[in-house]
């Protein structure tokens, strides 16, 4: 990358996570593969936290481009406008680690192409915008991936309330992060500070399952 | 006796319980195109909501998601 300010190798990358996380750790979350399905409010910054925490494989889904009306919220920048959130993500994730082991699917997925895509995958990261694509990616995985993890929000809309979005383990492999209520609606708007609240919650009980998975 | 443990909690249907998933998600106004729906332990499709026959005391977790992300 042309813009890069230091000549950072791979081993620079890896050895500082090491240090920051212990062998232990590191050796977990590289040896893990976590999949964001939606790049909006909640993906975005799933995908970023997890990155950082040192996560070795990564898979982000999204069909959509980058519009004026996601920068509210939406972890992109005014020269991305009219890129495909993947391409965009990229880039992002790629200023972050430009080694970073990460595959995208410019794709909308159906219960079809998530059982296809997600197969092999540790946990999927739910951070679709609609309910019913909600639904939709948590009954699959649920009733068809016995391997795989889910971990799916809801109730992320509108302002204050912060220590209303809870972190729900419903059972060993799903988890669910909101308040359950809080949805779009008349007046009801999505803010950065709201839905990032839910999508850290999102990452940091995919952070604790991957670490705690056993072997 | 016609209970169903909804939620976590007992919920007496006087007389008579619903015969389908899709009968009770109605009859509790739930929109079944955003619930995810398991009876004693196992997920219930969505597309399968209509045939799947409930049965007293079963035990029925509806999770119903809203939008926003």
């Amino acid at each position: 990358m042309s813009d890069l300010k230091y000549n950072l190798t791979a081993s620079n990358l890896s050895e500082i996570t090491r240090l920051n996380i212990g062998d232990k750790i590191y050796e977990k979350m590289q040896a893990s593969t976590v999949a964001v399905a939606g790049l909006g409010g909640l993906g975005s910054v799933v995908a970023t936290s997890l990155l950082r925490a040192g996560l070795g494989n990564l898979i982000v889904v999204d069909f959509d481009k980058v519009e004026l009306s996601n920068l509210n919220r939406q972890q992109y920048f005014t020269n991305q406008i009219g890129m495909y959130k993947t391409d965009a993500m990229l880039e992002n994730l790629k200023r972050i680690n430009p080694y970073a082991q990460i595959i995208a699917h410019t794709i909308k997925l159906d219960a079809r192409s998530v059982e296809e895509l997600f197969s092999d995958v540790d946990i999927v990261a739910e951070c679709f915008d609609a309910a019913k694509e909600k639904q939709m990616i948590v009954e699959t995985v649920l009733s068809r991936m016995p391997n795989v993890g889910i971990v799916s929000a809801s109730g992320v809309a509108g302002f204050g309330r912060s220590n209303m979005i809870e972190t729900k383990k419903i059972s060993p492999k799903f988890v669910l992060v909101g308040d359950s209520e809080s949805g779009i609606g008349e007046g009801v708007g999505l803010y950065a500070a709201r839905v990032g609240i839910g999508a850290n919650h999102q990452a940091n009980a995919i952070i604790e399952m991957l670490i705690e998975k056993k072997n | 006796m016609s209970k169903l443990k909804i939620n976590g909690k007992e919920k007496d249907f006087s007389g008579k319980i619903p015969s389908y998933l899709s009968d009770l998600l109605e009859m509790l106004e739930v929109d079944s195109a955003t619930v995810v729906a398991e009876v004693d332990g196992k997920i219930i499709e969505r597309s399968n909501f209509k045939t799947a026959k409930i049965q007293e005391g079963q035990s029925i977790e509806l999770i119903r998601f809203v939008g926003g992300g």
